[in-house]
């Protein structure tokens, strides 16, 4: 508990939760939706193509992918870590919070077999075995729970 | 600095209220004569039209809203008057959004197959609906200010009815009383923007030369998926905007959202209708995997219009 409280105690923490300006609490959050809808967005383009949508399409051409995947989860990851630091008592132990967690990281390891799936298809490949089509529903599946969950937090973690 | 909330927005809103009606006629009209010269092009601009109108129907509804609140007090306004208006154009709205939809699957079809098929009836036929629904609309609009021609008793001072039988009044009481809808719209807001950000991410990213060796047709087979998000947005949207009008209707970032909605709205039309898109599969365009220079730029001045939308209040 001593760190959950010190890390709301910083004065980052304290100056994102407090200040009036646009720049704190709405800049921070603003931030955190772009950065999931790119990066949701981005991994959700890759599972509907494994799934079979524009399959003329190879692999290989989605490389794409996980250079923007870095740039939004590396903004999401910082934004997060701000607006769970000014809440972090109430956050901490909070049942749903740590469901969401739980599936971000369940989605983010989706990525990791996928990125060397595309990384290592030959040009022109357009095959995707039923593994790969597994781990997109499971892609889809997680980051649908991800966000249901952080959307809820707001209304169940008061 | 001025703010884009001090605009007039009952002005506003009587500059934008002819569009749908008046648009929905020259549609219609193009659609009429696309089919006795059976000319494909014709229909396809028809279509076009018809999605234009959806997307521009939208600044009209939020921009009446916005005149009924700041209007709210005058003693010669009938309450009920505007609110018997705003009931008849959320129908209208309605109807007239259902047809853009379906002329842009038509559109985006007929790339596919060549002609557009069995949806161009469809759609003409829910814009003759939306047309009668809006025309109704305007007629109410009119009376708010010219009772005088009105066939409901509007009369500014007439006693009070109540409120809650108004359709927008009910949408409200359900947003804002449910324990689980406010909560519920909010998840499948942000599962509808995920998808429809990845969709115009990708197609845009290929305009910008990315993907290159991927011909625009392949491409645009993701596009429904897209506007899968973006209707199911404008759904949940209207039903945070309908529940609490007063939270949006003077938040500045609320009014560049209406205005970047447009700039992505207009994106998505060009996507879809995009020259090289369209090119078959003979033909020399569709081996041409480079855009132009100027598609480059709109593709940026779309990425940044769909982040835009993102700001809240």
């Amino acid at each position: 508990m001593g760190v959950l409280a010190w890390l709301e105690s910083l004065p980052l923490s304290v100056w994102v939760h407090e200040s009036p300006s646009v720049w704190a609490q709405p800049t921070v959050l603003t931030l955190h939706t772009m950065g999931m809808g790119v990066l949701v967005g981005a991994c959700w383009v890759l599972d509907l193509r494994l799934l079979g949508i524009s399959r003329n399409i190879p692999l290989s051409a989605f490389r794409w992918v996980f250079s923007t995947v870095a740039v939004s989860l590396s903004v999401n990851v910082v934004t997060g870590a701000l607006l769970f630091a000014q809440r972090a008592t109430s956050l901490g132990l909070a049942i749903p919070f740590l469901i969401k967690m739980l599936l971000v990281v369940a989605s983010v390891a989706t990525l990791v077999p996928l990125r060397s799936l595309v990384l290592r298809s030959d040009p022109g490949e357009c095959e995707v075995s039923g593994s790969a089509r597994v781990l997109a529903i499971a892609s889809i599946v997680a980051w649908s729970g991800a966000i249901t969950a952080g959307r809820l937090l707001a209304y169940l973690v008061p | 600095m001025p703010s884009i909330t001090d605009v007039n927005i009952a002005h506003l809103h009587l500059l934008l209220n002819h569009v749908p009606t008046v648009g929905s006629v020259v549609a219609l009209g193009l659609l009429l004569l696309a089919f006795v010269r059976r000319d494909e092009p014709l229909k396809r601009a028809g279509l076009e039209v018809l999605f234009v109108i959806a997307v521009l129907t939208l600044p009209v509804y939020i921009s009446g809203v916005g005149a009924q609140q700041k209007l709210a007090d005058r003693p010669e306004l009938s309450d009920t008057a505007i609110r018997v208006h705003q009931d008849a154009a959320l129908a209208g709205f309605t109807v007239a959004e259902f047809a853009g939809f379906v002329a842009w699957i038509a559109l985006w079809q007929s790339r596919r197959r060549g002609r557009a098929a069995g949806l161009v009836p469809a759609a003409a036929l829910l814009t003759v609906v939306a047309l009668l629904l809006m025309t109704r609309a305007a007629n109410l609009g009119g009376e708010i200010r010219h009772p005088e021609i009105g066939t409901v008793a509007a009369v500014a001072g007439a006693p009070p009815v109540d409120t809650a039988q108004f359709v927008t009044s009910k949408i409200s009481a359900i947003m804002v009383n449910s324990p689980w809808a406010w909560p519920a719209s909010e998840t499948v807001h942000f599962l509808g923007l995920s998808l429809s950000f990845g969709v115009l991410l990708a197609v845009n990213l290929r305009i910008l030369g990315v993907m290159r060796h991927v011909p625009f047709a392949n491409v645009h087979r993701l596009l429904p998926w897209g506007m899968l998000g973006f209707g199911t947005n404008l759904i949940t949207g209207m039903l945070f905007f309908v529940g609490q009008p007063k939270q949006y209707i003077d938040s500045a970032p609320f009014y560049w959202k209406v205005v970047f909605l447009m700039i992505a709205g207009a994106n998505f039309l060009y996507l879809t209708v995009f020259r090289k898109a369209w090119a078959p599969r003979d033909n020399a365009l569709y081996g041409e995997w480079d855009a132009s220079l100027a598609d480059k730029a709109m593709a940026i001045v779309s990425l940044f219009s769909w982040l835009a939308t993102i700001p809240q209040r």
